[in-house]
């Protein structure tokens, strides 16, 4: 058992982390993750950028519904309006990269305050539903203002370059997004352990008793949204210079349950668990297509025509087993085999 | 006028669909407290069990509807206990994410095992028009008005008069006085998604009688939303006019506003409503201790 272990500083209380260990394997992690194009093929190269792209927004939901509690149905609006931003800004305004990619994330936050403000009243249920329907109707504006949208004609992106580097290649959109979303999970943890961040654990735990103790409701929910759609609608962005191609289908429904699903697979209110729940659930429709593909059907064409069905289901599954079974998420047993590990050979 | 009186017959066709499949929304939320996010798939998949009954059988409208009622009350029973009893006593966001966990599962099934092209779905009902003053109607379209009416004058009968519905009421008010005053809640949690489904599936045979039968069809759900909002989410009878209401301005926002506003007219009116009245128009504020 780990022993002498105790605080004896508000810094050390607050620190990220006060292991040694911890900071290596996050070193090693890193190390591995940057060697990673080198090692690995072209296919799953770019399922590491689906997955850096998707950490990105689980981080952004997790803020809002995992950190501060008010559960958002409609994030998949901020998605397409970061993606829609960074695209119109990079091929009709000729911005380059690196200010169109703030840019995306600034104007889905600005516009997260108009649903923001009407949504301070509601609560739960209410709220979900107000989120849902915003998502509706922003999907229905971006076909609306075809002038500045290209409405259902979609957005091809042209060539994007940073730095002399092409992001339409593999390697150069790998290393970019990685960068971003380190910068976003560093951002989400440091926001954690502000006051910021103890006012959004507080309003989850109970809004009024928050209200009681003078965190201003109105100023923190709304900078909860703001800094959620700011991280989503970065996510957005990504997302368009990973698909190159940013059509209004690509926003539905699915895609809101299937952010919700990775925050609570990975754990609500958690960084790390977010970037778990992400990791798995986009591997788990891969592992299902490997397993189809060995076992039923070799050439796996039951897979391929319903490929949304499958993931739905998947999503679905996930869902209910882990609320049913595991509400702490991914990082809830990863807590569980420290805690059983460190106090062995006692409970606790 | 004329134009007018098209809009608003049609509107009310439509809104009587949403009012019912809003009824459902009403009934799981008030006896259980939590809104079931799934209401439009169980729509979809026992509208795909009566096509199936269709095609297998030749039923009308009538004998349908006596054989799928049942069977939909069954799978609401069978998935209330499946889904939603384990999680009795989670709080409330877990269970309502578990409907959404359990909708897109009813989703992707149904269409995995009915194909993803889209069906006629002819229940033997007569194609002539029928005129009510200057509104033409298909019959089909005034079988939705009256299942609507009929079902919301059995809601009202029931709640108000069985002995069922008063322990309904009980629930709904105060779970755990309701539990001391010797109430089955477990049972009665049982019965709301028995008749939740029930009434998706009346809904869902209708709808599906209107328009087609297609793998869309669960969209029915969130559009029904706005009926549910505008009548409170424990308001039976409400979300039923909420259904009509919201299927009128729809219908006119897309007629006088302009095209493709009928998709979000619903949306747009819940918003506004909910920024004035942050608890719908019928629905109980709740007051909240710490």
């Amino acid at each position: 058992m780990r022993t002498g272990h105790f605080k004896d500083s508000y810094a050390s209380l607050v620190a990220l982390s006060d292991s040694r260990t911890a900071w290596v394997w996050t070193g090693l992690m890193a190390l591995a993750l940057l060697a990673l194009p080198l090692l690995v093929g072209a296919y799953s190269l770019t399922l590491a950028v689906t997955i850096l792209v998707a950490i990105v927004g689980a981080i952004g939901l997790n803020l809002l519904t995992g950190t501060t509690g008010l559960i958002s149905l409609g994030q998949s609006g901020f998605l397409a309006i970061g993606a829609y931003t960074n695209g119109i800004l990079l091929t009709d305004h000729g911005w380059p990269i690196w200010a169109s990619l703030p840019a995306a994330g600034l104007v889905a936050a600005a516009i997260s305050l108009l649903v923001g403000i009407p949504s301070l009243r509601l609560k739960g249920l209410y709220l979900a539903i107000t989120t849902l329907a915003f998502s509706f109707i922003v999907n229905y504006l971006i076909l609306f203002f075809e002038g500045v949208t290209h409405g259902s004609n979609g957005i091809f992106l042209g060539d994007v370059t940073i730095f002399g580097f092409d992001l339409s290649a593999d390697r150069p959109l790998y290393y970019f997004t990685l960068a971003i979303t380190v910068l976003v999970a560093l951002g989400a943890l440091n926001l954690g352990r502000t006051r910021i961040g103890r006012a959004w654990l507080a309003i989850r735990d109970h809004d009024i008793a928050a209200r009681a103790m003078g965190i201003d409701l109105v100023r923190y929910k709304l900078l909860a949204f703001f800094m959620s759609s700011f991280f989503i609608g970065i996510a957005g962005a990504l997302m368009s210079l990973q698909i190159r191609f940013i059509n209004i289908d690509i926003f539905g429904f699915l895609l809101s349950i299937e952010a919700l699903a990775i925050i609570i697979l990975g754990g609500l209110g958690s960084v790390a668990g977010a970037i778990l729940g992400t990791v798995f659930l986009t591997l788990l429709p891969e592992a299902i297509r490997l397993a189809l593909s060995l076992i039923v059907d070799p050439n796996a064409s039951t897979y391929s025509k319903y490929i949304y069905e499958i993931r739905g289901i998947t999503y679905g599954v996930v869902m209910v087993l882990f609320l049913r079974f595991k509400p702490d998420g991914l990082i809830g047993l990863w807590r569980d085999a420290k805690k059983f590990f460190v106090n062995w050979p006692l409970a606790y | 006028m004329e134009y007018f009186a098209l809009l608003l017959g049609s509107g009310l066709v439509i809104g009587a669909t949403y009012g019912l499949v809003g009824m459902g929304f009403a009934i799981i939320y008030k006896a259980t407290g939590v809104v079931n996010f799934a209401q439009g798939e169980l729509l979809m998949l026992t509208a795909y069990i009566a096509f199936s009954l269709t095609q297998g059988l030749a039923l009308s409208f009538f004998p349908l509807l006596l054989v799928t009622l049942p069977i939909a009350m069954a799978l609401g029973v069978l998935l209330e206990r499946i889904f939603i009893r384990p999680m009795l006593g989670e709080p409330a966001f877990s269970i309502v994410m578990v409907t959404v966990g359990l909708s897109v599962i009813l989703r992707g099934l149904t269409i995995m095992i009915w194909g993803p092209d889209p069906h006629e779905f002819p229940i033997g009902l007569s194609t002539t028009v029928v005129h009510l003053g200057p509104v033409p109607f298909y019959p089909v379209q005034l079988y939705a008005l009256g299942s609507l009416a009929i079902a919301t004058g059995g809601a009202w009968a029931f709640f108000r008069f069985t002995r069922l519905g008063i322990a309904m009421r009980a629930v709904a008010s105060n779970e755990a006085a309701a539990l001391l005053m010797g109430i089955r809640v477990d049972r009665i949690h049982m019965l709301a998604w028995s008749f939740s489904a029930a009434i998706a599936a009346l809904a869902g045979v209708l709808f599906a009688a209107m328009f087609k039968l297609g793998p869309t069809i669960w969209f029915e759900g969130l559009r029904s939303f706005p009926a549910v909002i505008l009548g409170g989410l424990d308001s039976v009878l409400g979300a039923a006019l909420g259904g009509l209401v919201v299927g009128v301005i729809e219908n006119m926002a897309q007629g006088y506003l302009g095209q493709g506003l009928r998709e979000i007219a619903g949306f747009v009116v819940i918003v506004l409503i909910l920024m004035v009245r942050p608890y719908g128009l019928f629905g109980d504020r709740q007051i909240e201790r710490v």
